[in-house]
């Protein structure tokens, strides 16, 4: 689309401070991403991949430097105006899928449209449509712990996309499922990602997982150390 | 907002805390509601006529009916004075009463002091909702009486169709049963007052003179005429003042029962913040999850608050439901001016509903509020990664 960067990270440092002392998580990290890449960030633990993960979806800021999504300066947003454009562009996928266990799948799905001015149709319509993507029709009503693991992260999916959100963020979305619906949970999002061009940006530890971005960062010790362009494999 | 059925769903979802917590609450308003049930029966039995017209005559130097007694004749004289109110017949509403303060057996054998009133014909249209029940009213000169609901069987031969005996020379044969709106007389047996003059030798006398005037200022001026006129020389009072005195009894109640009612909804208070700590503890990822959705901290306060509001109510209209039967109930207490059995009924009124609601509104506000700021003050990174 636009020549503008879908994400674009300038000199960001984050640092938390455990009493008096730093402790630095990213140093000075550049990083561009374009609309439309599905971005796999690998590294050893602590090295600072969930907290990048974090200020590009807007749930944290850097001590300094610039995360700029979608054009807009996440560091100059009120925690009000951030928690709105959270609703708006970016769609959440956690490992352990963080679904409201009370709420049935419909409902857990119709979550973040009701932040939304849309009516209960276009509500309706849009977790089916929703639920539809991620292969779970006929379950709407069915309670989380009435579905397997790789059917909760579904769900969580579909939540992530019912508002068709500009970005698309997965912590080791494979992290707690087996082998089987790892698989079937990679398949989904890559399908996410070529029919319907998401930015994608996925913190995971499982190689086979990385492979299947269209662009692999390496990340140790709050520093990139690679950044390699993939060919797409098409699942096998 | 985040949906109530959220907050439904998770209060029946741990619905053994949830119980509790309902049963905690519900007793400490029932409780609330048991004793503002008998402030407002105090309140209603000192209600005497709801008028504030009425003027009670009395001796002078006499402080309650009792003590007080006058010649007959003054009541003439005094259903005379121009502004007196009358009734639908155009008679005026001005009785003279003589009022006799027995000892009479209780129906478990016990004695207490009995009102043994001798009524004038218009008596009961200067008590509010007077009404007979059951039988017919008296007549005059046939040694009948009418028994105030309370009172019927109460005490030993009170009943309809039963006699009543008083001591050596007083006995009634109960003809009717009659309420008064929770009123004083709903203490009392009514009888002819030349049968009770007769019987206790009092003839030619009236103990006191009810009145009702047709406007305030009436009002003021028939109680001038009757306190400063050479011609009456009794002393007039606002019945709202005659039992003023009584009203400080209920006033005591009123304030001791608040001050039990604050001390138990603070300890609710802490009942409910407890359980809603409780679920803030249970629910960190939840809230996380919900924050970073784009859920806004006050759409987190709103729904906690408002799980802890629901949670109190429930138990708040149980408890206040639970109560409710008892306002077929009665209890005896003596009157401190007359010695008298005094019954009251419990009533779960205006003043009770306000007790019960504002309890659980405080319950559930302040016992939910420390929990919901809990809430909202969770960093959502920390509580996303709460297992």
């Amino acid at each position: 689309m636009g020549q503008e960067p879908a994400i674009a990270l300038r000199g960001v440092c984050k640092e938390y401070r455990r009493e008096q002392i730093k402790i630095p998580v990213l140093t000075d990290l550049k990083l561009t991403v374009d609309e439309g890449e599905f971005l796999a960030l690998m590294g050893p633990s602590g090295s600072g991949k969930t907290t990048l993960l974090n200020l590009l979806a807007g749930l944290d800021r850097p001590t300094t430097g610039e995360v700029v999504v979608h054009g807009q300066d996440l560091a100059q947003m009120s925690e009000g105006q951030i928690a709105r454009w959270r609703s708006r562009n970016v769609g959440f996928i956690f490992q352990l899928y963080n679904l409201i266990p009370v709420l049935t799948a419909f409902e857990n799905v119709e979550m973040p449209l009701l932040l939304t001015s849309l009516s209960k149709r276009q509500r309706r319509e849009n977790v089916r449509t929703a639920l539809r993507v991620v292969g779970l029709e006929g379950r709407e009503d069915h309670f989380p712990r009435q579905l397997s693991g790789g059917q909760e992260q579904r769900v969580a999916i579909a939540r992530a996309i019912v508002t068709d959100p500009y970005l698309l963020v997965a912590d080791e979305p494979t992290g707690d499922l087996d082998r089987q619906s790892a698989e079937e949970i990679l398949e989904l999002m890559e399908q996410l990602h070529r029919e319907f061009q998401k930015t994608i940006v996925m913190v995971t530890h499982d190689p086979i997982a990385a492979r299947r971005a269209s662009r692999l960062l390496k990340l140790d010790k709050g520093k990139l150390v690679g950044d390699v362009i993939q060919a797409q494999e098409v699942a096998s | 907002m985040i949906p109530i059925k959220y907050n439904i769903r998770n209060l029946r979802r741990r619905w053994v805390t949830t119980t509790l917590t309902i049963i905690g609450t519900g007793l400490v308003v029932a409780s609330s509601c048991i004793l503002f049930g008998m402030v407002e029966g105090l309140q209603q039995s000192l209600r005497v006529s709801g008028d504030p017209n009425d003027l009670m005559v009395l001796r002078k130097g006499s402080t309650n009916e009792t003590s007080s007694y006058f010649d007959l004749s003054k009541v003439v004289e005094l259903a005379t004075i121009p502004g007196i109110a009358r009734d639908e017949k155009g008679r005026p509403l001005c009785a003279g009463e003589l009022v006799n303060i027995p000892v009479c057996e209780r129906a478990n054998g016990s004695r207490a002091n009995l009102i043994i009133r001798g009524m004038d014909p218009i008596s009961p249209a200067l008590r509010p909702n007077f009404k007979i029940i059951e039988g017919r009213t008296i007549e005059p000169g046939k040694g009948e009486c009418l028994v105030a609901k309370p009172i019927s069987g109460r005490f030993k031969g009170t009943r309809l169709g039963e006699t009543l005996k008083c001591g050596e020379r007083e006995s009634y044969r109960v003809v009717g049963v009659f309420t008064a709106g929770g009123g004083a007389a709903e203490s009392e047996v009514w009888v002819d007052r030349n049968d009770l003059a007769r019987n206790t030798q009092r003839t030619g006398f009236v103990s006191d003179v009810q009145l009702r005037a047709a406007s305030a200022a009436d009002r003021d001026a028939i109680q001038k005429t009757i306190q400063t006129g050479t011609q009456f020389n009794l002393l007039a009072m606002k019945e709202s003042d005659y039992y003023a005195d009584q009203q400080i009894t209920g006033m005591v109640l009123l304030v001791i029962g608040s001050v039990i009612a604050v001390l138990l909804s603070i300890g609710a208070m802490f009942a409910a913040a407890n359980t809603m700590f409780a679920a803030v503890k249970s629910r960190t990822r939840e809230i996380g999850t919900l924050r970073a959705l784009g859920f806004s901290r006050f759409d987190v306060l709103l729904c906690f608050l408002g799980e802890s509001i629901l949670l109190c109510s429930l138990g708040g209209l149980l408890g206040w439901l639970a109560t409710l039967p008892m306002s077929a109930l009665t209890f005896g207490t003596n009157d401190f001016n007359s010695f008298a059995e005094k019954t009251i009924q419990f009533r779960f009124g205006p003043l009770v509903f306000a007790v019960a609601f504002a309890m659980t509104m405080a319950m559930g506000v302040f016992g939910g509020l420390f929990p919901a700021i809990r809430a909202i003050r969770l960093d959502v990174i920390k509580a996303l990664r709460e297992v």
